[in-house]
């Protein structure tokens, strides 16, 4: 069974790409392609499998496929997103060009997230690894333009991680003679801290450069912003989290808990240390999303700073941090990947992201107006979306645990969504509406059932968390940490106080009540868009829409604070090389005149020497 | 406490708070300010009149479904919020949510009556929201810390149990903390939004920022979800430094005390721009609750 999900997978793309002459069959082997993982996983719930499917002899070791709670939970996020994304591309897609390699290369990066997530050796993991980043790059570049070098600047980054996970990869083989992942686990459980430690900090390259944390965060927004917009709903809903798997599958799975806890030296230690960069990544992400007016790169920063939340949750390693680390990846890959449904739907229809030019839409769209509420708050984390239960879990891990000050970077990032979120709602849907948008139209249907499902399912587990937080708890029982006892409604009495059916009961019936109060005393009358109260200021007939510099005063604050240097040294160091290849390209310039050139000026330089006496 | 006894006072809770803040603190409000002012000042029942005004307007001027719901929703979060704060023991919902829920809570009705005002689709109300989620940017940063050194020190994020600690101890949360207690009185007018912080709403500024299209009964729920917004800050402050009380009656006390303090910054200190009010909250407030969080982690011991 596994072998076929990771087989069909692989395959399919190809067959896709190869029936570019018929649209129809096309779009319905892709949704097969893509409808089978979600089936084959769901099918196979809660089961512990492990195959071996072929023998490197060479090398003397087996390579091997394996199903855990946790890469289960990884595989139904992949397959539920990468087939809402398809769905929504159907139509988001309609008449572009090069739709084949399109659909070839989207499903080959789902099929190469699939595959690491089921892999059982560091082997199939390297090269289903390298399948998902190099399909990346060749989709995030079909975008053309821009995307060119966003591309180029995610493959490098992408590159340089890989070597370091290789680099681990061939040292443990070298050290353990095995690349299997539970072999392994068994083996290292006796390592030194010192070669753990260095295994594990190659390893955290890798997959910090994926997860986009702060400093290794500079490839991400040019490459969400610059892709196909369906794609990008996959790139940040799950493909950047497959960073947050390896971290889970090399801490937990493989090093174990233990090991890792002792990698400690005096009051640092590898924990701690990469906490506080999470807690910068948290920062220093969400406050830049605020200053962005660009609606892609705004989610982009977003998806940098809540990457942070996961990174924080899973390090300190108490079980509230650690559910909720997990558990944000799936709330924030629903939140994120619905806007980015929703910045499409809006682009589709108007042709513009640039939140300085929009305003007003919530009646044009309201299906989408819908979404982008529920995402927005999904990604505040406002109480009764599933978003609220993982930043929770993580809040009270954070204080229960004795870090305040991470806690307080987690709870101010919280403050600056808000301050994103509302902008991102606000010059979009609300306000006064420009007159060119009149005949704006809702999107179509195939653009809106992906968006209405990710909605209900952020309501659904905001309000019933108990239902993925029991997956959760089967992940930690897996990593030998002790599990999160789990109640349907919120969290039982031995973890804290929360239960979401009252909260919700509780806002209803007041909602409710106030309503039925006020409604029938005074009838309202409802109001054209244009009457509205200038206090006397003269205004054009179409009214202003307040979305330029939204939260000015504090953007002249914060903003000398938030220059990413990083960034600035990525460049430089981009300009160089820059250079020094032009520079190169002189000496190589391709003219056989240029080349006996050289060759003359050395024949020079030696008779020179020659004449000198100078022999070395 | 009963099923019945903590249904009863689900539904009275509200609207106690409700008619002790919008009545009976507007009203003691209006006449301290007035006698400031020195002058004679509205009598004292002024706002029950303004509010039967409210409600009973004929026109009453909607924009649209948002803009309805965004109010109700907002005045529910609060509701709601308000419940889960114990009130001299009374606290039918605190099973359901601890210091987190609530603060979260008060997000809920922020983004509520964002969301009102921005689909009232007047750039004054978007204006208003705007300084709004800035101002909370602003007082959220020593707010949060203040709250951090509380739930550090005692090892709980559950409100009921730092109740419960400063009433074991005998020793109020003020004199446990008393730099977080300094930073707390120096953000409460921003929590409250008076002045020096009434950017938001003040008349002169942007039209009444979100309030611009309010009228009729929708300024009358706008005045309902203001009064449990006080009361729940005015309550948790009471909470976190005050000991809460054993019983309502002496905890509205110790309501309307803190009420008053605000009353008189509001009277006698004129406005602050946005930028100024950010840079205030994030000077002396933050390290008075940098100072405090970082006591509490020294005290706290074992």
């Amino acid at each position: 069974m596994l072998e076929s999900i990771v087989i069909i997978g692989l395959v399919a793309p190809f067959v896709v790409g190869l029936s570019w002459r018929w649209p129809r069959l096309r779009a319905v082997l892709a949704g097969v392609a893509a409808l089978y993982p979600l089936i084959a996983l769901s099918v196979l719930y809660g089961r512990t499998i492990a195959t071996a499917y072929a023998r490197i002899p060479f090398l003397g070791t087996e390579l091997s496929l394996r199903l855990t709670p946790l890469s289960w939970l990884f595989g139904i996020g992949i397959a539920t997103i990468g087939l809402f994304g398809l769905i929504y591309s159907f139509s988001y897609m309609k008449g572009k060009q090069q739709l084949g390699l399109y659909y070839l290369l989207y499903l080959l990066v789902n099929a190469g997230m699939i595959g690491v997530v089921l892999s059982g050796d560091l082997i199939t993991f390297y090269i289903m690894w390298e399948i998902m980043s190099v399909a990346t790059f060749l989709s995030i570049g079909l975008a053309r333009g821009q995307a060119l070098p966003a591309g180029m600047k995610y493959i490098l980054f992408s590159i340089g991680g890989s070597t370091a996970m290789l680099l681990a990869i061939v040292s443990l083989y070298i050290t353990y003679g095995t690349v299997n992942i539970a072999a392994l686990s068994a083996a290292m459980s006796g390592a030194s801290v010192g070669y753990a430690l260095s295994i594990l900090v190659l390893f955290s390259v890798a997959f910090g450069i994926k997860n986009a944390v702060w400093p290794f965060h500079a490839w991400l927004p040019d490459a969400y912003a610059e892709s196909v917009t369906p794609f990008s709903a996959v790139l940040s809903g799950m493909l950047t989290r497959m960073g947050v798997y390896g971290f889970l599958l090399v801490m937990y799975g493989m090093i174990g808990l233990p090991l890792v806890q002792r990698m400690t030296y005096g009051p640092v230690g590898y924990q701690i240390v990469l906490a506080w960069i999470a807690g910068i990544t948290i920062v220093f992400g969400v406050f830049t999303a605020v200053l962005h007016d660009d609606a892609k790169r705004l989610l982009s920063w977003s998806s940098i700073g809540h990457g942070g939340y996961m990174i924080l949750g899973l390090l300190l390693a108490g079980t509230l941090n650690l559910s909720g680390g997990i558990f944000h990846v799936i709330n924030y890959a629903m939140s994120v990947s619905l806007l980015f449904f929703v910045v499409g739907a809006v682009e589709y229809r108007t042709g513009t992201r640039d939140l300085t030019q929009l305003g007003g839409l919530k009646e044009r769209m309201p299906v989408t107006f819908i979404a982008a509420l529920i995402g927005v708050l999904g990604m505040i984390g406002v109480p009764l979306t599933s978003g609220f239960v993982s930043k929770w879990l993580i809040y009270k891990g954070l204080i229960l645990g004795g870090h305040p000050f991470l806690a307080f970077a987690a709870l101010i990032g919280t403050w600056g969504t808000i301050l994103y979120g509302y902008k991102l709602i606000h010059n979009v849907f609300l306000g006064r509406m420009p007159a060119r948008f009149e005949e704006v139209e809702e999107v179509p249907w195939g653009m809106r059932i992906p968006m209405i499902a990710l909605a209900g399912l952020i309501v659904l587990f905001g309000i019933l968390p108990g239902i993925p937080l029991r997956i959760i708890s089967l992940i930690e029982t897996s990593f030998g940490v002790s599990a999160l006892p789990t109640a349907i409604v919120g969290a039982p009495s031995g973890v804290g106080e929360l239960n979401l059916l009252n909260i919700l009961g509780g806002i209803l019936a007041v909602a409710i009540a106030m309503y039925a109060i006020f409604s029938p005393t005074a009838r309202a009358r409802r109001a054209a868009r244009t009457d509205t109260y200038t206090a006397g200021a003269p205004t054009p007939i179409s009214g202003y829409h307040y979305v330029s510099h939204f939260y000015d005063p504090a953007e002249r604050i914060i903003r000398p604070y938030l220059t990413d240097w990083c960034g600035v040294f990525y460049s430089w160091v981009g300009r160089q090389a820059n250079a020094f290849f032009n520079g190169a390209r002189k000496v190589y310039s391709g003219n056989i005149n240029t080349y006996a050139l050289w060759i003359v000026i050395l024949l020079g330089v030696f008779v020179t020497m020659n004449l000198l006496g100078w022999r070395p | 406490m009963t099923i019945g006894l903590q249904i009863a006072w689900m539904i009275s809770l509200p609207v106690v708070m409700i008619l002790l803040v919008a009545v009976v603190f507007t009203g003691i409000s209006l006449k301290v300010t007035a006698r400031i002012d020195r002058r004679y000042g509205p009598p004292i029942y002024q706002p029950v009149i303004d509010l039967v005004k409210l409600v009973s307007l004929k026109t009453n001027v909607s924009h649209g479904v948002i803009f309805d719901w965004g109010l109700l929703v907002a005045i529910a979060g609060s509701s709601v919020a308000l419940l889960m704060i114990p009130m001299g023991g009374i606290h039918p919902l605190s099973g359901s949510g601890d210091l987190l829920v609530i603060l979260y809570l008060m997000i809920f009705a922020s983004v509520g009556l964002g969301l009102s005002a921005g689909a009232s689709e007047n750039p004054n109300a978007s204006m208003g929201v705007s300084r709004k989620l800035m101002l909370g940017l602003g007082y959220e940063v020593p707010f949060i810390l203040i709250l951090l050194a509380m739930m550090t020190y005692h090892h709980t994020t559950s409100l009921v149990a730092l109740v419960a600690a400063q009433r074991a101890t005998g020793v109020l949360g003020a004199l446990r903390f008393p730099l977080s207690a300094v930073a707390a009185i120096l953000i409460m007018p921003a929590l409250q939004g008076v002045r020096p912080f009434d950017f938001v709403t003040a008349p002169q500024e942007v039209a009444s920022g979100p309030m611009v299209e309010l009228g009729g009964k929708y300024l009358a729920l706008m005045v309902i979800e203001q009064s449990l917004h006080t009361a729940v800050i005015l309550s948790l402050m009471v909470d976190l430094f005050f000991g809460g009380a054993t019983n309502l009656g002496i905890f509205i006390l110790k309501m309307t005390g803190l009420f008053l303090f605000g009353v008189l910054v509001n009277a006698v200190y004129p406005r602050f721009r946005v930028e100024q009010a950010l840079r205030y909250c994030w000077r002396w407030p933050t390290w008075f609750a940098l100072g405090g969080l970082i006591m509490a982690m020294v005290t706290k011991g074992g």
